[in-house]
């Protein structure tokens, strides 16, 4: 019985709860290399974009296929060098798609970390919802896209609920993994107190789950651009997805590059954001483990 | 809390000889019955006495001390405190923990004074944080972190917190095992002044010979597992003691021998 149920949450905990910390504290030691880690990156890109500029001018690759770097560059300053409420400018359809995803990041993962604390309270509730959780864990969830279009149609609504969607399972199995993951010896702390369920809750396992929660929040955020992008595909009045599919449907694929440009800056600004965050708040660091 | 409205005193003669801790026939088999860890405890332990339980490894001592705690159960025998059958964790009973055990995301300060915002409304006495802080020596110390303190100083933190509610039993589980000799010396030291100024009743379970020697009113010698109380040694050694006096004193050789003596027949240490 209670081994069925363990390995239910291996498989989950393996598929999705990323590992806090080590991963993170790599990146930041071999990020802050000085001068030397700067010229090996510059390097690197002008290898890079040089290649590619000689690649396209040279093989004659068609710009259709893929445009050069310039094209791209024109296609980029031409979104970026508007006035804010340009309609033909990125502004205002990054506006719509970052306010989207923001608010179905919040929801998504609020309900995550409120599900997930109350399977890692609750036996119950654990059992109740973890096959359920791992069903639609396997699920590709952006094929559920166009069902939700359905349910909430071609405006905002649809985009919220995808990201949400998206946004909930990582926070669900990480917030859930990291709660479990107490030493037990706070827990025999907590309870030589007499302290209340919630008051262990509070300020015991919560705590001690932030850097499993930042890891999921850090997966939830790209999730989230996602979920809104997919559902701007599948039908918007705006958004960088609508950026995309008009530039894709007139072959404008240097329009089309651009986009992704914006978007993968987006990507690593709010990426930044959260190991920000999680630098500020989680200040103990692995300091906490032993 | 209802357990303790509903237990009775078992032996009400024993306030009156002055015994706080009272365990009479005390059995625990942990719940899958494989490890038989405690077996027909007898122990008393007086108001304000220092005692010290060492035994070899997996003996059952911490096992004890978490019974003492509340923090186990156990399944036949009474373990009383104050004459009131032992049924959960007490205000009267403060635990000091191995390694310190503090909250990585608490301030110094914040970790010592947690027992006074948990635990719901209990009315008792407390101590003043910073007063604690300050007999500790860390009194510059209490808005720092605790990774950024020496392991000693993280453990002198965490008897301030055992101490901050005032309990009548101190109960500390191997508290500087993971400290180097000569912070251990100290802490010894350190730990003989804070109970000389409280007197509290202190249970401290400990490896060391010379650390109970130096530290106990009586030494509380237990047999390899399943667990027994085999001989219980009083320190004739007068306080305050210093770790060089305590070598020299005539008493301490053949203490330290009879103890080790002991351990060694239960094949161990």
């Amino acid at each position: 019985m209670s081994e069925a149920k363990t390995s239910v949450l291996a498989n989950v905990t393996a598929i999705e709860a990323a590992a806090p910390k080590a991963p993170a504290v790599a990146g930041r030691k071999r990020r802050g290399k000085g001068a030397g880690g700067t010229v090996i990156m510059v390097l690197g890109l002008l290898i890079l974009f040089g290649g590619w500029a000689l690649a396209v001018k040279y093989l004659e690759i068609p710009s259709y296929i893929l445009p050069s770097p310039v094209a791209v560059w024109h296609a980029l300053w031409s979104g970026i060098a508007v006035s804010p409420s340009s309609p033909l400018g990125y502004y205002l359809p990054l506006w719509g798609t970052l306010k989207n995803a923001a608010i179905g990041l919040a929801i998504g993962s609020g309900l995550g970390l409120v599900l997930g604390s109350l399977m890692a309270e609750s036996r119950v509730i654990e059992k109740l919802l973890m096959p359920y959780a791992f069903a639609l864990q396997s699920l590709p969830k952006v094929a559920i896209a166009p069902l939700v279009v359905i349910w909430f149609g071609f405006g905002d609504g649809s985009k919220v609920a995808i990201s949400a969607l998206l946004a909930f399972f990582p926070m669900l199995i990480n917030s859930f993994t990291g709660l479990r993951a107490v030493e037990p010896e706070r827990i025999d702390l907590m309870r030589s107190l007499s302290a209340s369920r919630f008051e262990t809750y509070r300020i015991v396992k919560l705590p001690n789950a932030a850097p499993y929660i930042f890891a999921g929040l850090d997966m939830a955020v790209v999730y989230a651009l996602l979920g809104t992008i997919v559902a701007e595909f599948l039908g918007a009045q705006q958004g960088m997805g609508v950026v995309i599919t008009q530039a894709q449907a007139v072959t404008d694929v240097a329009g089309v590059f651009a986009a992704l440009v914006i978007l993968g800056a987006m990507g690593i600004l709010l990426h930044g954001i959260v190991r920000g965050l999680e630098a500020r708040i989680v200040h103990w660091g692995d300091r906490g483990r032993k | 809390m209802a357990a303790f409205a509903q237990a009775q005193p078992i032996d009400p003669a024993a306030a009156a000889l002055g015994d706080l801790i009272r365990i009479r026939g005390l059995e625990k088999t942990y719940a899958d019955g494989s490890v038989h860890a405690l077996s027909n405890i007898n122990l008393d332990i007086r108001d304000g006495e220092f005692v010290c339980v060492v035994g070899p490894s997996g003996c059952g001592k911490s096992t004890l001390l978490r019974i003492l705690a509340g923090l186990d159960d156990y399944d036949t025998g009474t373990a009383a405190l104050d004459g009131k059958a032992i049924t959960g964790p007490s205000r009267d009973v403060g635990v000091v923990f191995q390694a310190a055990n503090l909250l990585p995301w608490l301030t110094v300060r914040e970790n010592v004074a947690l027992p006074l915002r948990v635990g719901g409304k209990q009315v008792g006495q407390a101590e003043d944080v910073d007063r604690l802080l300050d007999v500790a020596g860390l009194k510059d110390f209490g808005h720092r972190f605790p990774y950024e303190l020496s392991g000693g100083m993280q453990q002198r933190a965490g008897i301030c917190r055992a101490l901050v509610r005032s309990p009548r039993v101190l109960l500390m589980d191997e508290p500087f095992g993971a400290l180097d000799a000569l912070t251990r010396e100290r802490m010894n030291l350190e730990l003989q002044r804070i109970w000389q100024a409280s007197r509290k009743t202190v249970m401290l379970i400990t490896h060391s010979i010379s650390e109970a020697i130096f530290l106990a009113d009586r030494v509380v010698v237990m047999s390899a597992r399943p667990g027994r109380v085999i001989r219980e040694l009083e320190v004739p050694i007068p306080r305050p003691r210093s770790n060089d006096g305590i070598i020299s004193h005539p008493a301490y050789p053949a203490l330290a021998k009879e103890i080790r003596g002991l351990l060694n027949a239960q094949g161990d240490e």
